[in-house]
């Protein structure tokens, strides 16, 4: 099998862009992808990852319009979708690209444009994932799903909302030092969980989830050019190597799982990825774990092998997981914190496990001599989920 | 006396005696102690700077906002509107985000804007939360006239406070329509969304007593004072 | 997604006798088809096949897990809205509205068709999980 390697970067600033077009935003991060690589075309697919488009912009067909905008004619395009695991599955299917044959330099793309309409409306475009007629009709929504997770965990493991916070300061502390987060803005466990004023400061949004412990709605890009691994000599920079992907999907409704504290999907993602890199969890140098909700951090966690189920808190409370820790999770400051334009989030985290394995990132939240980085990203309420590992070559 | 003078007195309208909003603080998440309290008439030129760049920022209607938020205060200062106050929220100084109204009568208040220069805080919710305290709580008042001029104001005010609509009636901010806060719906609302400490300790209160200009402001990229 | 007989059925495949909620087009256990109850195909009405049978999900579940949903999406202007995730005798689980006042893991729920939308003037019932 032929193989594969990340040899350029680009990412826009997550937050509020709404003043800009959707498909501008996502040609942003693809030039600064393209001029990582040491390239001005020569791409022959590009595969674009978007979750909504064609409701949140009212604009289909984003794809061609991104190979016009970029001037990459008459290069290959294709849309991915896989709801917040959109990015991750366009990066797989590039991979395929290359693998396959029928391609040797693929850009991958992805964004979403959340914030031209309210949170509101978000919200209601989010839970149109879950199932038409026995879950979204109630009002049920990510978040609701989210917390009626974590209550059970809660009563299985004893985790604290307490607890769940620790994650939170810890996400924040990341994205403070991360130029692309959209909240770059610490917060302490005074502020969001101890103070006699934290009842209201850190209100629910789905008890026993809080404000604070949950992504907030972004807009915004990331972009990669990946190459086959024989003829990555000619781009700037040395790749990174793709070391094994893996995806798998689990029951549209939450209710039909035998265990609702069972993420499946995740577990036999993170499997088929190991496999494929001929390595286990104890291998992994640090990981981006999609925390839409601080609980998926935590679960996550345990579901690709990094901590038995319902230990995981222990290793956060004892600093593991911080940047330099034994094991740092989500030092770009994780959905939490950077930000969660949903389509985008999965090529932010490769953008992120690059940058790190790179020796790039930012001072503070470099992890020490990374060998190789997981991300886990994670659609619908872990109903598809793509796991993707990178190594140093 | 000359003659401008009184024509002058003759101009402003009579002015109710208020009780003064006591001060208090909210610890925020960032760990930051936000100061709550009543302006002073000599400090509205300080914050008619602190509106003044966010005149014109479309986006998330700061223009409407802050060009009403402008003229009240400037017709607060120059004595052209009735019973209004202002507060303030300060983090070691520096404004972080502004409220007013004012008393139609003993019993009805009126609420006109509330801002936030600093954002990812819920500074404004905090203020909003002051604001509706002083009119229900300190001011004893029956009812609030409320109205919404951003979709984020009516999450915030109308869902949040559950407020009841009155579209029969006339707020003074226009033809935008009213809802009304109740003392119930207040007091039902207060433990989730109502926080703060008093007495604010010496130290931290005097943090507040000379405001300061946000040097830098989120709604507005690149721009410095 | 609006029902109009206030009734929410689960589905038992009529080769094995599993039971499905929500309806699925072919059985999770042997593979059976389900066939549309409205014709969609000229001649869909294979040469032996059996149709499904309905069961309403009623009776008395147990509360796996729950919330008190404060952010609702845009249709919804209630301050907030309490869920349920439960599992009925029959082994089915579900989701829906919760109506009791201090939720418990594991307590005796039974359940009752209501109003949970109105969409345009349009009705949509929903199961609704109450005290016994
Ligand atoms: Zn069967």
């Amino acid at each position: 099998m032929r193989k594969v390697g990340v040899v350029g970067i680009g990412h826009t600033k997550f937050g509020n862009l709404s003043d800009y077009e959707l498909v501008d935003i996502m040609a942003y991060a693809s030039l600064n992808a393209m001029e990582d690589a040491g390239i001005d075309g020569g791409i022959d697919q590009v595969m674009v990852g978007n979750m909504g488009a064609g409701m949140l912009n009212h604009q289909t067909g984003i794809e061609s319009a991104l190979v016009s905008t970029l001037n990459l004619e008459p290069a290959m395009a294709e849309l991915v979708s896989n709801g917040p695991a959109s990015g991750s599955s366009a990066f797989k299917m590039g991979y395929m690209a290359i693998v396959s044959g029928m391609a040797d330099v693929v850009l991958v793309t992805a964004g979403e444009q959340m914030r031209r309409i309210t949170g509101w409306e978000a919200t209601d475009f989010v839970a149109t994932l879950s199932h038409p007629e026995v879950e979204y009709p109630y009002g049920l929504t990510l978040p609701a799903f989210a917390a009626m997770f974590t209550r059970a965990y809660m009563a299985k493991y004893g985790l604290t909302e307490r607890q769940l916070s620790l994650i939170s300061v810890k996400d924040h502390l990341n994205a403070e030092k991360n130029p692309f987060a959209h909240v770059q803005l610490p917060v302490t466990m005074e502020g969001i969980a101890d103070s006699s004023h934290a009842s209201v400061v850190n209100s629910y949004v789905s008890e026993p989830l809080r404000l604070y412990h949950m992504c907030p709605v972004s807009d915004g890009a990331a972009s990669v050019v990946m190459c086959a691994m024989d003829g990555a000599a000619r781009f700037k920079k040395k790749p990174v190597r793709i070391a094994g992907i893996g995806s798998a999907t689990d029951t549209h409704c939450v209710h039909n799982r035998k265990d609702p504290l069972d993420l499946k999907a995740v577990r036999l993602a993170a499997e088929t990825a190991y496999k494929m890199a001929g390595i286990g969890p104890k291998d992994i140098s640090f990981a981006e774990l999609h925390d839409a909700f601080v609980i998926l951090e935590l679960c996550l966690a345990e579901e690709v092998g990094f901590f038995k189920k319902g230990k995981a808190i222990e290793a956060i409370e004892k600093g593991e997981t911080e940047v330099s820790g034994r094991l740092p999770i989500n030092p770009s400051g994780g959905l939490k914190a950077k930000g969660h334009p949903v389509g985008a989030t999965g090529i932010s985290q490769i953008y992120e496990l690059v940058k790190q394995l790179r020796g790039e990132a930012e001072k503070g939240r470099q992890v020490k001599n990374p060998k190789y980085g997981l991300a886990v990203n994670f659609g619908g309420f872990g109903n598809n989920v793509v796991a993707t590992i990178l190594a140093k070559e | 006396m000359n003659i401008a003078y009184e024509l002058e007195m003759k101009l402003r309208p009579p002015q109710k005696e208020m009780l003064p909003y006591p001060p208090k603080f909210i610890t925020l998440a960032s760990g930051e102690k936000m100061v709550i309290r009543q302006v002073k008439r000599e400090e509205i030129p300080l914050l008619l700077e602190v509106i003044e760049p966010l005149i014109k920022i479309e986006k998330d209607f700061y223009d409407i906002v802050a060009a009403r938020f402008y003229a009240e205060l400037l017709g607060f200062f120059r004595y052209r509107v009735r019973d209004e106050y202002c507060l303030v929220g300060t983090i070691d100084g520096v404004v972080t985000s502004i409220c007013n109204g004012r008393l139609v009568n003993d019993d009805l208040g009126m609420s006109y804007h509330t801002m936030t220069i600093k954002r990812g805080l819920r500074c404004g919710a905090q203020m909003f939360a002051a604001k509706m305290e002083y009119h229900i709580e300190i001011l004893n008042q029956k009812e609030v006239f409320i109205v919404a001029e951003s979709p984020i104001g009516f999450r915030r005010w109308m869902i949040e406070y559950q407020l009841v609509p009155r579209f029969h009636v006339q707020h003074e901010l226009g033809g935008v329509p009213t809802y009304i806060l109740t003392r119930d719906l207040y007091f039902a609302a207060k433990e989730r969304l109502v926080t703060g400490t008093r007495p604010v300790p010496k130290g931290l209160l005097e943090t507040s007593d000379t405001l300061i200009l946000p040097e830098e402001y989120p709604q507005i990229p690149g721009w410095r004072r | 997604m609006y029902k109009i007989d206030k009734n929410v059925y689960a589905y038992r495949c009529p080769k094995c006798g599993q039971l499905h909620y929500p309806a699925p087009m072919r059985c999770k256990k042997c593979g059976y088809r389900r066939y549309p109850e409205q014709e969609i195909e000229p001649n869909f009405q294979k040469e032996g096949y059996k149709p499904w049978e309905k069961t309403p999900l009623k009776g008395s579940c147990k509360l796996l897990t729950y919330t008190r949903l404060w952010n609702l999406p845009i249709g919804f202007d209630q301050r907030y809205l309490d869920f349920g995730l439960v599992e009925f005798e029959n082994g089915i689980r579900a989701s829906g509205r919760l109506l009791v006042d201090k939720p418990k893991i594991g307590m005796k729920l039974n359940v009752r068709v209501e109003k949970i939308k109105e969409f345009y003037g349009k009705v949509c019932y929903g199961l609704q999980f109450v005290k016994p």
